[in-house]
């Protein structure tokens, strides 16, 4: 396999971790994107306007590119904390469609700001890495990261928090649990993701503009949760790495392609309506795995 | 065995299985493999909302290999030609890029859209691989590199021909109202090329109406724009969006004259605006009537493919794009073969000896800048008739 395409996919894996997070608290935001484009344009502002970020000759320097996803990642984190607390007094499909109205708010923005140039984005983004295989490790470091992240927060309080939002916010908040917080939380966290892999996205990219922050944005990396797995947090990597590997990955049929594409993301939520990873499975193949190893154990816990 | 180690396990062998398939190497040092023939690859926008033009592209290309092959290939060898399609956006054409130089091809075709150029051709020119654009007319695409150069002359030269041939056309024109898309690279790029080019004439723009490329609906930018009585319309819109915006401004009343650039210079937004394109003006940077033996020759061959129909620009400018490219190879493989070479080493030599060269075309005789972009020399202007009928039409030179 190629490593561009790989890097696509990991790419697509951490969106997919992004949309992921405010689901394990309930909140269907479809604000990713949104956050995605702006950590993209603050790396690609930097990288082509700041000298001592762009560094000189075959590639920019690393240091320039981690600050460049931290200061991507901060900023997308402000922009989520600040317009958080409104938004998400909102529920259900309420909260995606003003999540929705802030991805095209940050489009229209970046298509008329004087520093974002237009339609036509900025290009000529220095790259950290000769070699997409650069890319590969880097951003396989990142996503290794956020998957743990993640799955530490099956065991701290926060998590279960989340958790129990999820189930029921009524519930949870009698329980003592401050719920807007949480919810505030797990939307900020989702947007710094999205910020930093932004950041990391417009190098791979070369050239960042409106259009990587769109509805059709939304809805792919919507696509990618739903048919992974909303539950735990493998479903989203596992679905972001294969929707974004299938349209390459099924060039050899030619025209029928995207048809196939589009078959697939219809096929996925009928037969799997909780996506491809969902707890009993993890728990059966956990068990089909564990007789094979430890006879005789108990049998695993839920996650 | 717990779940969160049956994960740990899990993160490791998914890790491992990435990191092996990212070892997979591209060796550019190895030779060029002329087996099956000489490698070329082309990169359009098959789908998408490109795709009307990527249509009109694959056609030309198909017809200059036919050409080249029928007229002894690469000194007896076949040129072979591998299509990808890159979709309408970046991604798609960073993707058919990678795969097509993985592949070993000693050049690449395209990609349609200027946007998508912007994004994929520094991953060519990283790679030392070279690239003839057949149709971004933005402002900067040969300037991304050495590797990169373009057949279709930049809308700065061509767009206000048209504004010209409409001021001759109705010389009292005062009012001149303008429309783009402002989402899209082409559509902005070129706008501020019309706006300039009618400011020079003496015609402000009354209005200025932004629309999305991906819009249907535009009576809100119509009616506005119609409030200003405009007696002439400039778009830069690309073929869907502006075909429907003119059918709508049509059954909106107006009557004047209506200039569009490239982004319209195909023959299939006549289903989309049917009889309401007639009138159309569009500058051209290809004539049918040109009288070359290269010209008459491509007429030939597209008249046996599609049963009598005249060729639009994009079908002349992908043709011309693969004949440059196989010449360039017919001259390198005389002064020393390609079969056996390095392929890094033969893809510099290829780009040098395509810069260097005076190519007959159906664009009549083109070269190029040291920096890849075109020299063409003659330009036109044609307005579209279409039938009574309104299912088809032609584009008819403007003398």
């Amino acid at each position: 396999m190629d490593a561009a395409l790989l890097e696509q996919m990991l790419l697509g894996a951490l969106l997919a971790l992004s949309v992921y997070l405010p689901l394990r608290c309930g909140q269907l935001s479809l604000a990713t994107p949104g956050f995605y484009a702006v950590g993209g344009y603050v790396a690609a502002l930097l990288s082509t306007g700041v000298a001592a970020f762009a560094g000189s000759g075959a590639t920019s320097p690393l240091w320039a590119l981690l600050a460049e996803m931290v200061l991507g990642g901060i900023l997308a984190g402000l922009i989520a904390l600040a317009i958080g607390g409104p938004v998400l007094r909102l529920r259900g499909i309420y909260l995606a469609i003003a999540t929705i109205a802030l991805v095209e708010i940050l489009r229209v923005l970046n298509l008329n700001l004087p520093f974002t140039g237009g339609a036509m984005g900025i290009f000529g983004i220095p790259q950290p890495f000769a070699h997409p295989g650069g890319y590969v490790l880097f951003t396989l470091a990142l996503l290794a990261l956020a998957c743990w992240l993640c799955q530490r927060l099956e065991a701290l309080r926060l998590g279960r928090a989340m958790a129990a939002i999820r189930d029921d916010e009524l519930a949870a908040a009698s329980l003592g649990i401050d719920t807007p917080r949480t919810k505030l939380l797990a939307f900020v966290a989702s947007a710094v993701l999205a910020g930093v892999t932004g950041a990391l996205a417009a190098h791979f990219l070369n050239a960042w503009n409106a259009r990587v922050g769109s509805f059709d944005a939304s809805i792919t990396t919507l696509a990618f949760v739903v048919f992974g797995g909303s539950r735990f947090w493998l479903g989203p990597v596992l679905g972001g790495l294969a929707l974004t590997a299938l349209p390459e990955l099924l060039r050899p049929v030619g025209d029928l392609r995207l048809i196939l594409f589009g078959s697939v993301i219809l096929l996925g939520p009928l037969f799997f309506p909780q996506g491809l990873v969902t707890a009993e499975r993890l728990r059966g193949l956990g068990a089909l795995l564990g007789r094979g190893r430890h006879r005789g154990r108990q049998a695993p816990q839920a996650p | 065995m717990s779940v969160g180690r049956l994960l740990r396990v899990g993160t490791g062998l998914l890790t491992l299985t990435l990191l092996l398939a990212a070892c997979g190497s591209d060796d550019a040092s190895q030779p060029v493999d002329v087996a099956a023939g000489v490698p070329v690859g082309a990169v359009l926008a098959l789908t998408g909302n490109a795709n009307v033009y990527g249509q009109d592209q694959k056609i030309g290309l198909e017809l200059a290999l036919k050409q080249r092959n029928g007229s002894g290939g690469i000194n007896g060898r076949p040129l072979t030609l591998a299509l990808e399609d890159s979709g309408s956006d970046e991604p798609g054409a960073n993707a058919a890029f990678t795969l097509q130089i993985n592949r070993g091809v000693l050049a690449l075709v395209g990609p349609t859209l200027s946007q998508q150029a912007f994004s994929a051709d520094p991953i060519a020119q990283r790679r030392g691989v070279p690239v003839v654009a057949p149709s971004n007319t933005a402002t900067g695409i040969p300037e991304i590199g050495f590797f990169i150069s373009r057949v279709s002359a930049q809308s700065s030269v061509i767009a206000p021909l048209a504004i010209d041939r409409a001021l001759k056309i109705q010389p009292g024109l005062k009012r001149a109202a303008v429309f783009y898309a402002q989402d899209d690279a082409y559509s902005t790029a070129e706008t501020t090329i019309f706006q300039e080019a009618l400011k020079e004439k003496g015609l402000e723009p009354v209005t200025v109406q932004r629309t999305q490329l991906n819009d249907q609906d535009f009576q809100n930018q119509i009616s506005a724009a119609l409030r200003e009585k405009p007696d002439l319309i400039v778009l830069s819109l690309q073929a869907v969006d502006g075909g429907n915006l003119i059918r709508q401004l049509r059954e909106l009343g107006y009557r004047g004259l209506i200039v569009a650039g490239n982004g319209m210079n195909t023959p299939n937004i006549y289903p989309i605006c049917q009889k309401y394109c007639d009138g159309l003006l569009i500058a051209q940077a290809y004539s049918p009537e040109l009288d070359t033996p290269a010209n008459t020759a491509f007429l030939k061959a597209f008249k046996a493919a599609k049963g009598g129909a005249i060729p639009p620009q994009l079908t002349a400018q992908a043709y011309t794009a693969l004949q440059v490219i196989g010449e360039a190879l017919v001259r390198l493989d005389q002064r020393q073969p390609l079969a056996g070479a390095p392929l890094a080493a033969t893809r510099k030599q290829l780009m040098q000896e395509l810069l260097a060269g005076t190519y007959a075309t159906p664009l009549g005789e083109i070269r190029f800048t040291p920096e890849g972009e075109v020299i063409q020399s003659q330009f036109f202007v044609a307005q579209v008739r279409m039938d009574p009928g309104g299912r088809n039409g032609r584009f008819a030179l403007l003398k």
